[in-house]
């Protein structure tokens, strides 16, 4: 794309998009440290996670105004209105994914001061993949790659057959031994935090397909819409 | 005498006019900060114009008109009874809403007159100063190869920053512009908006609009009048986001006016 006549409203919008990769690998940290904190059981990590999320929320203040001003000073139409728009919306996802990391750390904590209930493979796996697709829709959404945030809407469902898994295994547990209905709840509890992390990442990459294509795929099937 | 910590390169103190009975600006006081552009803004006859040209003494040519108050630039009042005011529109240059370069002037006369008008130029320095009054404004490498054609075959957005060209080449201090894209497309109009920003590194630059989004774009003060007082004055972002006074806010998002 040519640049703007004004070449600061250039430099306004890419602030933003700085702003938005900055919290969101702030963000990825968030889900690895929070997950680390419960796999290897370092409740000072999750301490430290805990309070990360203020950091979060100081970068959802500021590309907040950032966005206001653009809006107020440079009347964007079109293509650089749905960016605005869009972005006001996916730093409220990103902001969410921050407090579901906190919620993740919390419990990591609970569960560092009960006995182990057995070793994490899923969950882990849950949140690699949860992280690649928050990393890849904010990638989607700074360069305008459409195909990109198909590709995240896709693994949605790898994330979401994970969880499910969880819930079967952990359930089996809780039915054999009562004694490990207190640790299964709070286990299923972060398995639940890391799919609601995974929506969010979707959220933003149907809200990527409609800043491309002008077309919103929002609460729809995203793979009907794909284009062939 | 310039300070090099001098915060503010022009100050209005209870600025009134007259044009007979009639009073068109009252108790207008605002200070201008140096190299940033300020930006009037106001509803029709609000008085924007006729404060912008009481600065640099255009009512002086108003049998009817009566300026009263201060206008200081660096700290001297340019009313003041010694001042000349042909040297205060030296320092302080203006470009007008419709793009007036002199009909019967090629372009390259045209950038070089007022510099020809206010002393003597040797005629090495005169290539130069043409030269480097075009590059300011951007349109050397449109026009490089016809300086001696007529300014009138150039379209109504070059014509008007060959206007911009003939008041830099004076090396003014401050620039005044009375709705300088109201003639203009928009994007001669962008394109001049971008020259704006630019200039404010060397000069200091007001401009009356009467296109708030264009006062929005475009400065980093904005100042509201409204029947010839002054509403308020701030930073821009606050203005067109927060302002303070509830009648900017009517003005600012069409509620009147």
């Amino acid at each position: 794309m040519t640049k703007h006549l004004m070449s600061q409203f250039d430099a306004d919008l890419n602030e933003i998009r700085s702003r938005l990769l900055e919290m969101g690998g702030k963000v990825e940290k968030m889900i690895t440290d929070a997950m680390r904190s419960l796999v290897e059981r370092d409740s000072e990590l999750a301490t430290h996670t805990i309070d990360y999320d203020h950091e979060i929320n100081r970068l959802e203040v500021e590309i907040d105004e950032r966005c206001l001003e653009v809006l107020a000073l440079r009347q964007p139409t079109a293509r650089d209105l749905r960016f605005i728009t869009l972005a006001l919306k996916i730093v409220t996802d990103l902001e969410r994914i921050g407090d579901q990391c906190r919620n993740i750390a919390k419990r990591a904590q609970e569960l560092n001061d009960l006995p182990r209930l057995k070793p994490y493979i899923d969950l882990p796996r849950m949140a690699v993949i949860a992280a690649d697709m928050v990393t890849e829709a904010l990638d989607a959404f700074v360069r305008g790659d459409d195909q990109a945030a198909y590709a995240v809407c896709r693994r949605d469902s790898e994330v979401d057959l994970l969880n499910e898994q969880i819930h079967r295994e952990l359930l089996t547990f809780m039915i054999e031994d009562s004694g490990t209905i207190t640790r299964a709840i709070k286990v299923t509890a972060v398995a639940k935090c890391l799919e609601r992390v995974a929506d969010h990442a979707t959220n933003v990459a149907e809200m990527v397909i409609f800043m491309v294509k002008g077309k919103d795929v929002r609460h729809t099937s995203a793979l009907e819409n794909q284009p062939q | 005498m310039h300070s090099t910590a001098q915060l503010y390169k022009l100050k209005l103190d209870k600025l009134n006019v007259h044009f007979g009975s009639a009073r068109a600006v009252k108790d207008v006081s605002l200070d201008f900060p140096v190299n940033t552009v300020t930006a009037i803004i106001g509803p029709s006859g609000c008085g924007k114009s006729t404060v912008l040209r009481s600065i640099n003494r255009m009512h002086d040519l108003i049998p009817d008109a009566r300026v009263t108050g201060k206008i200081l630039l660096d700290d001297e009042d340019i009313y003041a009874r010694k001042v000349d005011p042909v040297a205060v529109r030296r320092r302080i240059g203006m470009v007008f809403q419709k793009p007036n370069p002199f009909p019967a002037m090629s372009i390259r006369d045209n950038v070089i007159s007022g510099y020809k008008l206010n002393g003597r130029v040797k005629k090495g320095d005169m290539d130069e100063i043409v030269e480097s009054s075009l590059k300011r404004v951007a349109l050397w490498d449109e026009v490089k190869d016809r300086l001696t054609s007529s300014a009138m075959a150039l379209s109504g957005g070059q014509q008007q920053r060959l206007c911009i060209a003939r008041t830099v080449a004076v090396q003014p201090e401050v620039i005044l512009m009375d709705e300088p894209c109201s003639a203009l497309d928009p994007i001669a109009t962008l394109k001049i908006e971008e020259l704006i920003d630019e200039l404010k590194d060397q000069y200091t630059v007001v401009i009356v609009t009467h296109n708030m989004q264009q006062a929005a774009r475009v400065s980093d003060v904005t100042a509201f009048l409204y029947l010839g007082e002054l509403i308020e004055c701030d930073v821009t972002k606050k203005i067109f986001t927060n302002p303070a006074k509830s009648r900017t806010e009517e003005y600012i998002t069409g509620r009147f006016g």
